[in-house]
């Protein structure tokens, strides 16, 4: 029976960061709770990366705050064995061996050497572990990252792309790892710009574009929250039903899929208009199809999402 | 704190740097020893080594050990911004005065173990090359260890100069380059300007720790150098605390 841990909450409660005139984080508002994997989304320069370093006491805010518990990063009583981090895929001197770059993490966060082998061990690097960091391929120094990120046994993780340059295999161990950390009761933060990775991995999403919270919630009920409309006007309907608030986008000739609006509110807005409605029903969608309709990026967009 | 210093003596070790400072220790030392086998005076004698006071000048590492801490210092520091590891280390330490003290407590003893060993090397090659002249090794022991101990001292403050530098700049490159200006360009041209600040260049206080010269006394060479030292290192806290990690 897997064991279970501490129990952490993040909190981000109106958090805004400014660069003189450049707002990059906007009144932002959100939770992750524990035993969950949170998938953090958002295309490139929407402010994924300075909400993280803000949660971590590497940037300050402009105002609002972030927590862990209901505590500052830099007030926590052991930050480094409560919160396991990844910001920098690159966070390392490229002449230092992988296991000495581990094991100054460990001197300074009062871990044991043996927990620094059996880290390189788990994420495979036990027989490079003593080759220079800068000679590592990208997915080797992914999984170092992975295993400074988890060498104090931390209850939280925050990882920035930590997918990048992984090999399905990588991925899928990167999977497991973080799916059995929530599942202990672990509490997981995983920006990436992989959608389909996201899917699998993810039980919520929280979606920032331009600094602003553009969706927050489970990733099963959002993928549900869509409608499927067939109709003979389908761009009519859409103008209109736009017009009223919600997300359109055509599906086919006739088809329309609606974002932001209840069956009940679409069915009675068609019959006031006067629209023969051929289908009305919940429309599962991917996450890819959501992250374009709330990111409002076009598809020659998808490859620059991080 | 302690786990902290020691995680930086570590960074410290674990990378190809000291071997380089250490060959530029071995560079000094063989063309001490090659002024003392080749060079002459003027008039073709070897004067420059006949007295005591004449070879402690030769050997008083202090000088060189502060310059070659400070680019230590220096490069220590700045690095850890252009390979991204101060994140890990302010993931670790995030009230980072403790991470910034740590890392000024490491270069320090750092740049201290960098000096003393050039000054040993120096006073080695000086004593080993001396028997191909006339002159004899007339060092005393007193004035050896005081010639160590300059240095150490000098080493120590050169390394915690170097890394304020390297703490505001955040470029290796731009870091070096702010110590050779500092240290080599700009003393001359400010004595050039104001004559009487020269007994108080880290050069001549150095060489009064040395033994060398007595411009100022040991005390007020000792404090003048430690204000060397620590006005960039405080810049350099002050700068650390309050930018953020980008």
């Amino acid at each position: 029976m897997a064991t279970t841990m501490p129990t952490y909450r993040l909190e981000v409660t109106h958090l805004t960061k400014s660069y003189g005139d450049a707002t990059v984080v906007d009144d932002l508002t959100f939770t992750v709770p524990p035993g969950r994997v949170t998938g953090f989304l958002g295309p490139n320069g929407s402010g994924k990366s300075t909400t993280l370093k803000i949660m971590l006491g590497l940037a300050s805010p402009t105002t609002g705050h972030a927590t862990i518990s209901g505590h500052r990063y830099k007030d926590l009583a052991n930050p480094a064995q409560t919160v396991g981090a990844i910001i920098e895929s690159d966070a390392f001197h490229p002449g230092r061996s992988g296991r000495n770059h581990l094991r100054i993490l460990a001197d300074a966060t009062g871990c044991s050497y043996t927990r620094v082998d059996e880290m390189l061990d788990e994420v495979g690097l036990g027989s490079a572990a003593n080759r220079r960091a800068g000679a590592y391929s990208l997915g080797m120094r992914q999984r170092l990252g992975l295993a400074a990120a988890m060498l104090g046994e931390p209850p939280v993780l925050i990882l920035d792309e930590p997918g990048n340059g992984l090999d399905p295999q990588g991925i899928h161990t990167l999977r497991d790892v973080l799916r059995g950390h929530a599942a202990r009761g672990g509490t997981v933060l995983v920006s990436s710009h992989l959608l389909a990775e996201v899917e699998h991995l993810a039980d919520d999403v929280i979606v920032i574009n331009d600094g602003r919270l553009v969706a927050h919630g489970a990733l099963a009920e959002l993928q549900n929250s869509a409608a499927l409309v067939r109709t003979t006007d389908p761009g009519l309907l859409a103008t209109q039903l736009e017009q009223a608030g919600a997300l359109t986008e055509s599906q086919g000739t006739d088809g329309l899929v609606v974002r932001g609006m209840s069956l009940t509110e679409i069915g009675e807005r068609a019959f006031a208009s006067g629209f023969v409605l051929h289908e009305l029903s919940s429309h599962a969608g991917s996450l890819e199809q959501l992250f374009l309709s709330w990111t409002g990026a076009t598809p020659d967009d998808r490859d620059h999402t991080s | 704190m302690k786990q902290l210093i020691r995680s930086e003596l570590r960074k410290l070790t674990t990378t190809n740097m000291p071997w380089a400072f250490l060959g530029a220790l071995f560079a000094i030392a063989a063309i001490n020893a090659f002024a003392v086998i080749a060079a002459t005076d003027f008039d073709g004698s070897k004067t420059f080594i006949s007295t005591e006071v004449d070879q402690q000048s030769l050997v008083a590492f202090a000088a060189n050990g502060f310059v070659l801490a400070s680019l230590f210092g220096a490069i220590a520091v700045a690095r850890e911004y252009g390979h991204h590891t101060v994140v890990p280390t302010f993931l670790a330490a995030p009230r980072r005065h403790r991470a910034v003290l740590a890392q000024v407590s490491a270069v320090a003893v750092g740049g201290a173990v960098l000096s003393m060993v050039g000054a040993g090397l120096t006073v080695s090659a000086v004593a080993i090359s001396l028997p191909t002249t006339e002159y004899g090794f007339l060092i005393s022991a007193g004035h050896v260890v005081q010639i160590v101990a300059a240095s150490a001292f000098a080493g120590a403050a050169g390394a915690v100069f170097g890394a304020g530098i390297g703490a505001v700049v955040r470029n290796v490159g731009g870091a070096v380059t702010g110590v050779v200006l500092m240290l080599i360009v700009a003393p001359p041209l400010i004595v050039q300007l104001a004559n009487s600040t020269a007994s108080w260049m880290p050069n001549s206080l150095a060489l009064v720790l040395a033994g060398v010269t007595t411009d100022v006394s040991d005390p007020a060479a000792v404090a003048a150098l430690s204000a060397w030292a620590l006005v960039p290192a405080g810049i350099g806290l002050v700068a650390v605390q309050r930018r953020d990690v980008i």
